[in-house]
């Protein structure tokens, strides 16, 4: 018999002795440099780490390059990040401006530290899942192209801004709690195969995956039907049921979210909201896609306060001021209408005209 | 898909080697998955679960709960897995003939 549930590697083998010797006993940190951290303990330890930014999807071979980096500077130690940058964890000063030197000879991006645009998390797209609406990786490296500089730090923000990307509405990652999020939304009623349904499917299931209840069972065929009026194309019921299919390339593409956060820090944590409906799938470069987030970038870091997030931004001037800076157009599809959309709604006489 | 052939008649499998008809299940069948599912020999306990998954399928139109399926056979799902060591839903519901589990398994 293989051996099997013995859990991941227990992280204290891997972690630097440096580490260990201060665990639990760092004194502060500081940022030196963009995409730099230094921590000092309290015993006076100094530990640098620098944060590169990854593309999440990655060959062996680079594996093996940054283990190679890792193993020259940090006698083999690294870190990922949780928004998947890598770490390289320096105990010895004097190879710090080395390491920074052949990180930058050969271009790995060094930054996403604090104040900045760290590395987007996003999901599978095109690349493994059968629900991507868009692409994942495509939109990344495209959104990313335009965030260099924010994310290296020779674009100033004036508060850290989040992206995240999902390829569908099940939103696998942090789209829901993101400053800004791309989400992949489907715009046409499904399409069943009874036949196929009558033998694969579990009736019930697929009945009961649907949110607004557009799904009823047609014993007649063993089969389901969807009620178009009702539909409003979440594909839910595609994932349990394989014989339904929702995919259209035209009518496909992405909505973008904006004003969710995560951390306690001044505002309790917010989710992302609609601003943008629909943006059509441009692959390879999504360029109004792009030019969306480019757009929201910059309206915010021109007008927000320092240390203030896209959402607290937004709470603070209200949602019809930001529609109106961002240049964007408010439309029906902006009104909450599922179940307890009433708490969404205005309820006071108060506004900007 | 592919086809094997079971007692004489070709019988078409999804590329999970689940049966693409459920309709092509018979005990032959159970037994044939019996071998690409690591279960050596089909005893008296391994027939109560997928009789069990059978009915049930039967009657309700879906596979049931994990827990359900332990409660109701006697079986603790240590045991399922001891008798299925492909587990309860690549294993037992292979072998009983249901449908390929769906959603994000
Ligand atoms: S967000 Fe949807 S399409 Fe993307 S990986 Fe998750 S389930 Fe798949
Ligand atoms: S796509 Fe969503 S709303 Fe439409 S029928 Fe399927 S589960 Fe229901």
């Amino acid at each position: 018999m293989a051996r099997t549930d013995f859990g991941p590697p227990d992280y204290r083998e891997m972690v630097p002795p440096i580490i260990k010797e201060n665990y639990g006993d760092w004194k502060y940190h500081t940022v030196p440099r963009p995409g730099v951290l230094r921590h000092v303990s309290n015993s006076g330890a100094v530990l640098h780490s620098v944060r590169v930014a990854s593309p999440r999807l990655v060959s062996s071979e680079w594996i093996h390059d940054i283990c190679d980096i890792a193993e020259k500077y940090c006698d083999g130690y690294l870190r990922f990040t949780t928004r998947n940058n890598v770490e390289f964890l320096v105990a010895d000063e004097t190879k710090l401006e080395p390491l920074l030197a052949e990180l930058d000879e050969k271009d790995y991006l060094i930054g996403g530290v604090g104040l900045s645009i760290s590395n987007v998390v996003h999901t599978q797209g095109w690349i493994h899942c059968k629900s991507a609406v868009t692409d994942a990786s495509g939109i990344t490296k495209s959104i990313m192209d335009e965030m260099t500089g924010y994310f290296t730090g020779k674009q100033k923000v004036p508060a850290r801004l989040r992206i995240a990307v999902a390829c569908c509405v099940n939103m696998c990652g942090a789209c829901h709690c993101s400053d800004i999020a791309i989400v992949g939304i489907h715009r046409t009623v499904p399409r069943i195969n009874d036949e196929m349904a009558s033998r694969i499917c579990e009736i019930p299931t697929t009945v009961a995956s649907c949110p607004t209840g557009a799904i009823r069972p047609n014993p007649k065929l063993k089969s389901v039907e969807i009620n178009p009026e009702k539909c409003m194309m979440c594909g839910n019921c595609t994932v349990v049921c394989p014989a339904i299919k929702i995919m259209d390339p035209v009518n496909d593409g992405v909505s973008i979210w904006v004003g969710g956060k995560v951390s306690n820090a001044r505002t309790a944590p917010m989710f992302s909201r609609l601003a943008i409906p629909f943006i059509p799938n441009e692959p390879p470069r999504w360029s109004t896609v792009t030019a969306a987030v480019k757009n929201l970038v910059e309206v915010w870091a021109a007008n927000a306060r320092d240390g203030e997030r896209m959402g607290e931004w937004i709470g603070r001037i209200g949602w019809e001021r930001f529609f109106k800076l961002a240049d964007l157009p408010f439309t029906d599809k902006h009104i909450d209408d599922f179940t307890h959309a009433k708490t969404t709604f205005r309820s006071t006489t108060q506004f900007k005209f | 898909m592919s086809l094997v052939q079971v007692k004489g008649t070709q019988v078409e499998l999804d590329e999970d080697g689940f049966l693409v008809d459920p309709e092509d299940w018979s005990e032959e069948m159970a037994a044939y998955f019996a071998t690409v599912e690591e279960v050596a020999d089909l005893t008296d306990n391994h027939w109560k679960v997928i009789n069990y998954l059978r009915d049930y399928f039967k009657k309700f139109g879906v596979a049931p709960m994990i827990r359900k399926l332990c409660k109701d056979t006697g079986f603790s799902l240590k045991e399922i897995y001891e008798l299925f060591p492909s587990g309860p839903a690549k294993g037992a519901c292979k072998l009983a003939g249901l449908p390929k589990p769906t959603g994000c398994v």
